[in-house]
């Protein structure tokens, strides 16, 4: 026991490193970047607009001021660790004064309900699927399946998601093509919202579950494939034990370790957000915001965003290496 | 099993098989709860909004601004149409009449329409346009701050009905900030902005309209937005020209460009703000219902801004006006035309675009002077100028295109454009030659012996038309020896636009009010008492930081005279015969947007034949259309 809370102390500052250097990492190269915050602004106060050029002048000055960009870089970074100690990562430059913690909790739930939902699904299946082409080798219809999912893992993401969307929004146009719910529907607990919000997700969480099967399939088929060749499994069989029983005690249960720890990598990740789904698709969420806020040189939200992604990837790692020994007694933290 | 596995298959085959055949879109529905024959749906170019939730638009940029909000719900004093005009390009919108100045344009007086009403019913009156500036005048942070900090020195309102704007020093143009191009500074409701505290950090939400329509709903993820037209529409400034047709509209982010096609094929998105070309040749091929500006090629609607080769003025290579010739005299502006807008662009030769009515009053009665202008290569003198380009590339298309290409000479004229600058690389040599220039082998160098190396800064694929524009010029350049590359600034075009890190860039720092013939929009901004230093940022829009004695004459020449006066016509042609001769920018064409407007379920869009207003949907002016617009029966 004294030996875990050992490990447990050495991951949990292993984890604190991690967050602190990538934090910092995040602040140098946001800080670095040639957009200027400001200069967006202005570009598109004066696109549209009769300002004159003294007046624009008068408003750089402000808009710095206003926007926090003044002091000089040290005063900058120590005030930025100030924020994130109350979680607090100020407003958002590009939608000034709104809080950049405000946008963040509008558009993560999008995300980790599409993601979390899709990655499950996906895992599942995947695992499933894969555990049984790797026990039952030569049934016809596993094999067949296997060609499909091998022939889709390597294919674009992008292509799949741009052919589902001309299938079913051009040719068969029976699914939503954009946006997380419809028009003019009141988002909040009730069916309408509900229905709305599934049917929207079928196209995105369809993509990514055709992309994703094949990696879990792939890596679970394999792993099985090792396992049935192992002597107690050999042992069982020999001694008659069910084969359903062997299948899913003896040999997906050992097997499922390594794909438990893609799993909850997976999971952590869906703080970074699906970019490209979200782009395709018109999808709420965290991964629309990073491009946006990345375009508008909005390093406060930039910052937002990523720490939250940092903080989730870090989190689960620590999680699963203070799971691991639990689940697998073959691991010792001794 | 097996037969219940393949029943199941058959039926999904035959419900998609219907679902294909009948090409009625299931995927509808997407309005939920309102009458789609009542729905204009329109695209708000801005995408999805951040901070869906805010409507204060005199806060800088912390809501968006075209999502129905300054062409439905707010009004101003005036409006300039970039076409025609409802009844004439001049609108007075909330002011009853013109502006009028005194003798030293120190004080402007508008006296304002009548019976006007905020949608919570409180009438509209000079109290309204005072607080408006009054409040940006003391918060120094808001849209209009600066602007009316440095005109406004006093205001009174000698009744209810009149403002007096005394100015700070001389300014002919004022009235320009309270006149909508594409916007201007919206009139704030005083009884609403007289109660907070602090007006940046007031959402105005639910925002009270002085337009004809009422915030009906809105995605709180910042997608879509539907407003309702007021039950009392009447007592609303666009009402003079009749009841507007849709009840209610839409203005809703549908995504990238093919989803924007797929959306009208489907007929859920009315108005398209802008596709790639490709998209609207898909358009006007597969959708039957679909109109565009003009009814066959090129199609787009021509902005009023002019695409250009800008050069940084301040770079030593582009001090020589004969450098900036023989770089224009490289460029084959057909190649150029086909590059970029797939043969679809209106060119221009001139330093204004060749929209609205400025072919009118600019590009066709400069058509003589500029076959007779000559260019001194150092060894002859040359007339560059070709009026039949615009007819060439009609010629070049047709054989592809076929009826789609006009063959009316004005028709094709007002289409493809005029004329523009031959393609002559001996001239451009020559031209070179004299700049000190010097060609060893098959590279050009400088005069002092460095290799000619020109950077072409292009915003990347945010901009795709644009940047496949300068990938020719650069391609020509280069066939010709000289080392021209494209730098892609993907989202630092800005920030590098202001701080003059480009050699050359396409960009434009031209634009114009479209319907009148004035240039102070953009000519103001070009005086030498505005260029900033190298190397400190510029502002808008001198990009090329260009100065010259001659130009410096004719703006504060035109600074003197009246808007509407004559002479700022031809103090206006007198910059473009400048602009010809010095070349600091190479015009190329007119921002074409391929505005497509589904027929399905409204009829009467703005087109070239019925030229009233402009139909691209984030235009302030684009109001216009909503009274035009008729039910399909």
């Amino acid at each position: 026991m004294r030996s875990y809370a050992k490990y447990l102390a050495q991951r949990l500052a292993q984890c604190l490193l991690v967050v602190f250097i990538g934090i910092n990492l995040t602040y140098a190269i946001t800080h670095a970047t040639p957009i200027d915050p400001v200069e967006q602004s202005i570009a598109a106060v004066t696109a549209f607009g009769n300002t004159s050029p003294e007046a624009i002048g008068m408003m750089r000055q402000s808009l710095r001021e206003l926007y926090g960009l003044t002091g000089g870089p040290l005063e900058q970074y120590v005030n930025f660790w100030r924020r994130i100690a109350i979680a607090d990562f100020g407003p958002s430059l590009s939608a000034f004064p709104t809080p950049v913690s405000t946008l963040i909790a509008r558009a993560l739930p999008w995300t980790i309900g599409l993601l979390v939902t899709a990655t499950l699904i996906t895992w599942t299946l995947g695992n499933l699927l894969g555990g049984l082409a790797g026990y039952y080798q030569d049934k016809r219809s596993l094999k067949i399946f296997a060609v499909i999912a091998i022939g889709l893992h390597p294919v674009p993401y992008y292509i799949v998601a741009f052919v589902l969307l001309v299938m079913f929004g051009y040719l068969w146009p029976l699914l939503p093509i954009a946006g997380g719910y419809g028009m003019n529907i009141e988002q909040g607990f009730n069916a309408t919202f509900a229905l709305s919000v599934l049917k929207h997700s079928i196209l995105p969480a369809l993509s990514l579950m055709l992309i994703g099967l094949g990696g879990w399939f792939l890596g679970m088929r394999s792993l099985v494939s090792n396992v049935v060749s192992e002597d107690y499994v050999v042992y069982a069989e020999l001694a008659g034990v069910d084969g359903r029983r062997i299948l899913g005690s003896y040999v997906m249960r050992n097997a499922l370790v390594p794909q438990v720890t893609g799993l909850a990598m997976s999971l952590g990740a869906v703080f970074n957000g699906a970019i490209i789904t979200e782009q395709v698709f018109g999808y709420p969420g965290i991964g629309s915001l990073l491009v946006s806020a990345v375009y508008a040189g909005d390093y406060g939200l930039v910052l937002g965003v990523t720490t939250i992604s940092i903080i989730g990837v870090s989190a689960a790692v620590l999680i699963i290496d203070l799971v691991y020994p639990l689940l697998d007694p073959r691991v010792r933290v001794a | 099993m097996k037969l219940r596995v393949s029943w199941l298959l058959a039926a999904l085959f035959a419900v998609l098989a219907l679902a294909a055949s009948s090409r009625e879109p299931l995927a509808q529905g997407a309005l939920a709860n309102l009458p789609r024959n009542e729905t204009l749906i329109l695209e708000n170019p801005e995408g999805t909004i951040k901070n869906a939730g805010w409507f204060n638009i005199w806060a800088i940029n912390a809501g968006s601004q075209s999502n129905g909000l300054q062409q439905a719900a707010l009004d101003t004093l005036w409006y300039i149409d970039p076409n025609r005009g409802l009844d004439g390009v001049w609108q007075n919108s909330l002011a009853s009449e013109k502006p009028v100045y005194n003798a030293d344009f120190t004080q402007m007086t508008v006296k304002l329409r009548r019976g006007i009403h905020w949608s919570d019913g409180v009438e509209f009156t000079a109290a309204d346009v005072v607080h408006t500036v009054a409040t940006q005048i003391k918060h120094k942070n808001m849209r209009w701050s600066a602007a009316l900090t440095l005109t406004v020195d006093a205001m009174e309102t000698p009744d209810p009905y009149t403002v007096v704007f005394k100015l700070k020093k001389p300014n002919s143009r004022f009235h320009a900030l309270f006149t909508v191009r594409w916007a201007a500074i919206w009139i704030m409701p005083k009884h609403v902005f007289e109660k907070v505290e602090d007006p940046l950090k007031f959402d105005f939400n639910k925002p009270v309209s002085l337009g004809a329509y009422v915030l009906h709903n809105y995605d709180p993820d910042g997608r879509w937005y539907i407003w309702r037209l007021r039950e009392d529409w009447q007592r609303t400034t666009i009402a003079r020209y009749g009841k507007p047709g849709p009840k209610y509209l839409a203005y809703i982010d549908p995504g990238p460009p093919d989803k924007r096609v797929i959306a009208q094929m489907n007929h859920e998105l009315d108005v398209i703000h802008d596709v790639a070309p490709e998209g609207m040749f898909t358009l006007a091929k597969q959708s039957k219902s679909s109109v565009s500006w003009f009814k066959g090629f090129p199609y787009a609607h021509p902005d009023p801004t002019l695409p250009a080769l800008i050069f940084n003025t301040q770079n030593e290579l582009f001090k020589s006006r004969d450098v900036r010739w023989a770089l224009a005299l490289l460029i084959d502006i057909k190649a150029v035309s086909m590059a970029s807008y797939r043969g679809a662009a209106t060119i221009s030769a001139i330093g204004i675009p060749p929209t609205g009515t400025h072919p009118e009053f600019y590009h066709a009665p400069l058509q003589d002077w500029l076959t007779a202008f000559e260019v001194d290569t150092g060894k002859r003198k040359i007339k560059p100028y070709d009026a039949t380009v615009g007819r060439q590339i009609a010629d070049m298309l047709r054989p592809s295109m076929g009826e789609q290409i006009p063959t009316d000479p004005k028709t094709i004229a007002a289409s493809f454009g005029m004329g523009w600058w031959k393609s002559d690389p001996q001239a451009a040599t020559e031209l070179l030659e004299k700049a000190g220039f010097k060609k060893v082998g098959n590279a050009w160098q400088t005069a002092d012996g460095k290799p000619f190396t020109v950077r072409v800064v292009v915003e990347g694929e945010s901009r795709p038309v644009m940047t496949r524009a300068g990938s020719m010029i650069a391609e020509q350049w280069r066939r010709f020896g000289i080392d021209a590359k494209v730098d892609l600034a993907q989202g630092t075009l800005v920030t590098r636009r202001a701080a003059g890190d480009f050699d050359t860039m396409i960009s434009w720092s031209v634009e114009t009010w479209g319907g009148h013939q004035d240039l102070s929009y953009f000519l103001d901004s070009w005086h030498s008492q505005f260029v900033a230093q190298p190397g400190t940022p510029q502002p808008p829009r001198n990009w090329q930081r260009w100065s010259h004695p001659e130009l410096d004459k004719i703006v504060e020449d035109i600074r003197k005279v009246g808007f509407d006066d004559p002479k700022s016509l031809e103090l206006g042609r007198e910059y473009v015969k400048l602009v010809a001769r010095e070349m600091p920018i190479i015009p190329l064409m007119s921002y074409n947007v391929f505005t497509v407007m589904d027929t399905t379920y409204w009829t009467g869009y703005p087109t070239a034949d019925d030229p009233y207003t402009d139909p691209v949907p984030n235009w302030g002016n684009s109001r216009a259309m909503f009274v035009r617009l008729k039910p399909k029966t």
